[in-house]
């Protein structure tokens, strides 16, 4: 279990960009991150996956727990070592490398080769269309293909919490549907606790059990995913629908900025 | 007709020693994308501390070769360490303008320890010349281009199948991604400066062997360039291609207009193959998608 307690992070000693977020992930569980552009989700992956640090941002205060133990001071690679494994957001693909090369530096901290085997067989059954790229060169792939491919990476390195960062990002619907539905059966399959960080609100409620709305680097509103997604307010920032039911039109909404209180 | 055999099984014997060196350079640019300038300058230091083990000190060969390798290991751990470590993330001119500083760093320090200029090393191969048909070469050449090419498969395989290899060439496509994937990218920068070392060591034997130790060493770290140029930065099969190109042309330049003219021929390749394929013959070009 992953647990978040009041972490505080700034960048470079001077941007702050978490005021305080606490969030915990159960076992098993799929969590969704939702909110705007610039509201702190990836960062808040970073601070867990220990990638903040080398972009030079710094966890000010606050702990991280994974299972009772604090790894808020953990490198990146011994909290990978962990079991905690980010992908990261825009399909960041080994470019030069053929597709089942991509896979097998996912699982690189792996000791047992027969079980990187094994799970490289697994990767092939939940993205049958990687299989059939194996030897091609990830650069040259399409984009869904990327994703897929980044996601199967991350799988590769056999994770106990899985942190998908925007896996919708820049994908027709279709592709959408499909990635998500691997990602509800990989976490059905595995027991494999998933941290998704997304912008699709409706898609990333429909696949997850609990969700956060974060806004300005603070958690604003959370619950479960049936209760967000019940929201109107929820429902008109993120999904645009009105309280009637019907999508707005973009005729009625008002040009000045409106101000959000959530409450 | 018999010149003519006897430029091209030189020129390919002596380039293929070339490439040797210049996989060192590729070695390093195959994982982090930096260029290595003090190639040469690597070689010479380990010819130079060969000739301090064996002729110096009088140690016996194989203990000399050994305390080579480990001072290679050392070398290319405490370049990485020292010099490189603090500039990571930092532009890649500051990451060329270091090596550079690191080249004359080690000119001067082999300056230093060993003013003599000139050095012989034992003679470690045969020394009776072998005929190939018409032509005949000398047996060192032979044995420095089997060495080299050992070497080349060792690597390529390496680099290929070993998952350590493959870390290194993703190391080189996305730094923070590979982290994120739990690699340590400081270990695969030094074991890459390591590696490099040890080649540069063994290039630096074989030639100096064959030849003497002297600043000629420096100059052929510099033909190595334009065999990494010609052959593609990354490539390994370039190097073992375009080395013994850049050893024919040397040799037939040689022969055709003097020696002057034929320490000039590699740069002129180089220019000539930059106007027309800029990432070599073998390179790696840069992927866009459209």
């Amino acid at each position: 279990m992953l647990k978040l307690n009041n972490i505080e992070v700034s960048y470079l000693n001077v941007v702050k960009v978490l005021h305080g977020i606490s969030i915990s992930v159960d076992d098993g569980v799929v969590v969704a991150l939702l909110g705007a552009n610039g509201a702190g989700k990836t960062t808040t992956l970073k601070a867990i996956s220990g990638l903040l640090r080398i972009e030079e941002g710094e966890i000010n205060d606050g702990a991280i727990e994974w299972n009772g133990e604090r790894i808020d001071r953990k490198s990146a690679v011994e909290i990978g070592k962990l079991g905690l494994v980010q992908a990261l957001e825009g399909r960041r693909v080994f470019g030069h490398l053929s597709a089942e090369e991509n896979l097998r530096v996912g699982a690189f901290s792996r000791t047992h080769s027969k079980e990187v085997k094994s799970d490289l067989k697994m990767v092939y059954q939940y993205f049958p269309r990687l299989e059939s790229l194996k030897k091609s060169i990830a650069g040259y792939l399409s984009g869904g293909e990327q994703q897929m491919l980044v996601i199967g990476r991350a799988m590769m390195a056999a994770p106990k919490l899985m942190m998908l960062d925007e896996p919708s990002l820049g994908l027709a619907p279709m592709v959408v549907q499909q990635i998500y539905e691997i990602i509800q059966r990989f976490n059905l399959d595995r027991g494999t606790s998933i941290l998704l960080v997304e912008q699709n609100v409706r898609v990333a409620l429909n696949t997850a059990h609990y969700g956060y709305v974060m806004e300005n680097g603070r958690v604003v509103l959370d619950g479960s995913a049936d209760y967000l997604k019940g929201r109107e307010d929820v429902k008109e920032f993120y999904m645009g629908i009105s309280a009637s039911g019907t999508k707005k039109s973009f005729k009625d909404i008002k040009h000045y900025k409106r101000r959000k209180r959530w409450l | 007709m018999d010149t003519f055999i006897q430029n091209s099984i030189s020129g390919i014997a002596i380039g293929m020693v070339y490439a040797l060196i210049a996989l060192g350079f590729a070695l390093i640019w195959k994982s982090s994308r930096v260029a290595n300038l003090a190639l040469g300058q690597l070689v010479l230091i380990s010819s130079w501390f060969t000739y301090g083990m064996l002729m110096q000190l009088k140690f016996p060969f194989w203990f000399g070769m050994l305390m080579t390798i480990a001072f290679a290991v050392l070398l290319g751990w405490l370049i990485e360490r020292l010099a490189l470590r603090p500039l990571i993330g930092q532009p890649i001119l500051s990451l060329i303008a270091v090596t550079l500083g690191l080249a004359y760093f080690l000119e001067g320090l082999t300056a230093f320890i060993w003013p003599q200029g000139q050095g012989y090393l034992p003679r470690v191969f045969p020394q009776e010349s072998i005929r190939i048909g018409p032509a005949t070469i000398q047996q060192e050449l032979l044995w420095g281009a089997v060495i080299s090419l050992v070497l080349f498969i060792l690597l390529s395989l390496f680099f290929k199948y070993h998952k350590m290899g493959i870390a290194m060439r993703a190391t080189a496509d996305d730094q923070l991604a590979v982290q994120a994937c739990a690699v340590p990218v400081t270990r695969i920068f030094s074991m890459s400066w390591i590696f490099a070392c040890i080649v540069a060591a063994i290039g630096g034997i074989l030639i100096s062997s064959i030849a003497a130790i002297n600043y000629g060493l420096v100059e052929t770290g510099f033909k190595s360039f334009s065999v990494v140029i010609l052959g593609g930065m990354e490539s390994f099969l370039g190097c073992i291609v375009a080395g013994p190109i850049i050893g024919i042309c040397e040799t037939f330049g040689g022969s055709l207009f003097g020696s002057s003219v034929k320490e000039l021929i590699p740069f002129l390749i180089i220019m000539i193959v930059i106007m027309f394929k800029p990432f070599g013959l073998f390179g790696e070009e840069r992927i866009e998608r459209i």
